[in-house]
């Protein structure tokens, strides 16, 4: 796919296809596009060219009166976590929950809040408001929030960005087992220490364009980061 | 290392009384809730509606009585009075009669005696002074000539003012031009009537676009999470179309109540001179004005509100 802002090309011909499971990290210099991919799997934008397959489901066509459907199937985790200050952890997990589906009972939402926040270790800090938690934390509470409607994809963009390096693994330790119960995962990351030890799958992209396509497990040059 | 996110099916309840809960508490509830919390900035387009539908319910019950004016000066306009001579002939009048109401332009003709004049004369104000004043009575028996089409008044005038039986010096009622005088006053007070409310309209909805468009702004990380998790269009946008329906029924709500206690206090202070300038407006017809700014109210502010989103809000 291409994705044109006016003259300038944000993505030139970009070809890839993530696997269930995997979890794939997304490099390259600042402006190079990472961010642009990330919002036209969520379809908070459309191609100018090409297509965009989320599970199943055509982003690159969708109406806007469906993009919420496409929505529920993808998960977003943001540097800056975007979580509402007036809500508590519990409840930010909670109204992600109810918002994206109406059948769900309160007590429900709670028991599956209460869930996911035991599941990323933070389940002793619901009742904290965002103020009282830390960017681990609060990074815990996003990832949280995100997977509690079990998408089939997770999309993150410098989740690690505001975090020290031991938080930072913490997190990363998280995306992995999101990863290992079967959920596709893209992380876009300047982490260059955290993409070279995990050795999974790298898309390294440079203005714009995919040039690099390495498998997990491969070791390659990080050519990228002298124009970062 | 933390937890494993389990992936197991949760069970969901899929019943109608948790999706009614849900819907009431994102519509009415959180709209009800971010109303209070944003009364400050709401507080503009409450006045301005509020003041806007004042002006609407009384320049509209304004435009009923005027409606309702018209419409009797029509009937008095296209009702001619034929003048009989004192010392008419029954004849000359009964022939005159005759002509009259074989015309099909005519609807009726009725004798008014002297006697009758008088009496019609004495129920309308100031006149009983005049009567009184003459020791003799001074209203001559006329023929009452009922027009089918007002503007046939004029050619039955001409047809019977001459007639040997009519009074020389006063022949008939006809004010050439008075119904076309009161119809221009009617339209041009209608004219300003629309205008002054057209500008109201457009002052008001532009105050409540940007107060929608304010309350948008402070909320936008809410409206942006809620988009990205996949909370669907209606759950973004019908807080705020809920939330302006509210400031429009308050506004409605003010602005009826004042339409009617200005009524009512109308009516109460002379009935008589007041069915006399606003004839029609009854308690009823200001209990329905009221009714239909209140419905005008919710109408303005919900709408006013989806105007707004449309434009400040990601489709």
């Amino acid at each position: 796919m291409a994705r044109a802002y006016g003259p300038r090309l944000a993505l030139d011909d970009v070809r890839l296809a993530l696997e269930p499971g995997e979890l794939t990290f997304l490099v390259g210099p600042s402006g190079a596009g990472k961010t642009t991919l990330l919002k036209l799997i969520n379809r908070e934008i459309r191609p100018t060219k090409g297509e965009v397959w989320v599970d199943g489901i055509p982003a690159h066509a969708l109406k806007a009166s469906r993009v919420a459907e496409l929505r529920r199937r993808v998960g977003v985790v943001f540097q800056d976590y975007k979580l509402l200050p007036r809500l508590t952890a519990l409840e930010n997990v909670a109204f992600g929950l109810q918002v994206s589906d109406l059948r769900i009972s309160d007590a429900e939402a709670i028991d599956r809040s209460l869930d996911a926040l035991d599941a990323v270790g933070i389940g002793d800090r619901g009742a904290a408001f965002p103020h009282q938690l830390s960017g681990g934390q609060l990074q815990r509470v996003a990832v949280a929030r995100a997977m509690v409607t079990q998408p089939p994809v997770l999309i993150a963009d410098e989740p690690t960005g505001n975090l020290d390096m031991e938080t930072a693994w913490q997190v990363m330790d998280l995306l992995e087992d999101v990863a290992a119960s079967g959920t596709t995962v893209l992380v876009a990351t300047h982490n260059v220490e955290i993409v070279t030890r995990l050795q999974r799958r790298i898309l390294t992209l440079v203005q714009g364009r995919l040039v690099r396509d390495q498998p997990a497990g491969a070791i390659g040059s990080m050519a990228w980061l002298a124009s970062s | 290392m933390a937890g494993v996110v389990v992936k197991g099916r949760f069970p969901r309840r899929q019943t109608m009384r948790v999706v009614a809960t849900n819907i009431v508490r994102h519509l009415f509830y959180s709209a009800a809730r971010n109303w209070i919390r944003n009364l400050g900035s709401i507080a503009p387009a409450l006045g301005s509606m509020a003041l806007l539908l004042l002006m609407s319910g009384i320049v509209g019950l304004s435009g009923f009585a005027l409606y309702n004016l018209e419409q009797v000066e029509a009937g008095q306009a296209s009702l001619l009075h034929v003048y009989i001579r004192d010392n008419a002939s029954t004849t000359d009048v009964n022939a005159l009669w005759d002509r009259l109401a074989q015309d099909r332009r005519v609807a009726s003709v009725d004798f008014i005696t002297r006697a009758e004049a008088l009496v019609r004369a004495q129920r309308i104000p100031g006149l009983p002074q005049l009567a009184d004043a003459s020791e003799s009575n001074p209203f001559p028996a006329s023929l009452d000539v009922q027009v089918k089409n007002i503007n046939d008044v004029a050619a039955i005038d001409t047809l019977a003012r001459t007639d040997i039986a009519v009074d020389p010096v006063y022949p008939t009622s006809y004010d050439k031009g008075a119904y076309q005088r009161i119809q221009a006053v009617v339209f041009g007070v209608a004219v300003a009537g629309f205008t002054l409310l057209g500008l109201l309209a457009f002052v008001a909805v532009t105050v409540t676009i940007n107060s929608v468009r304010a309350a948008i702004h402070s909320r936008r990380d809410e409206v942006t999470i809620m988009q990205l998790v996949g909370a669907p269009r209606w759950m973004v946008r019908g807080p705020f179309v809920v939330e302006g329906a509210i400031t429009g029924a308050l506004a409605g709500l003010v602005a009826g109540l004042v339409t009617f206690g200005l009524t009512m206090a109308g009516i109460s202070a002379g009935s008589g001179t007041f069915t006399q300038f606003a004839p029609g407006v009854t308690v009823t017809v200001a209990a329905i004005a009221a009714a239909i700014v209140f419905a005008i109210g919710v109408g303005l502010g919900s709408g006013s509100s989806v105007v707004s989103l449309r434009r400040h809000l990601e489709s």
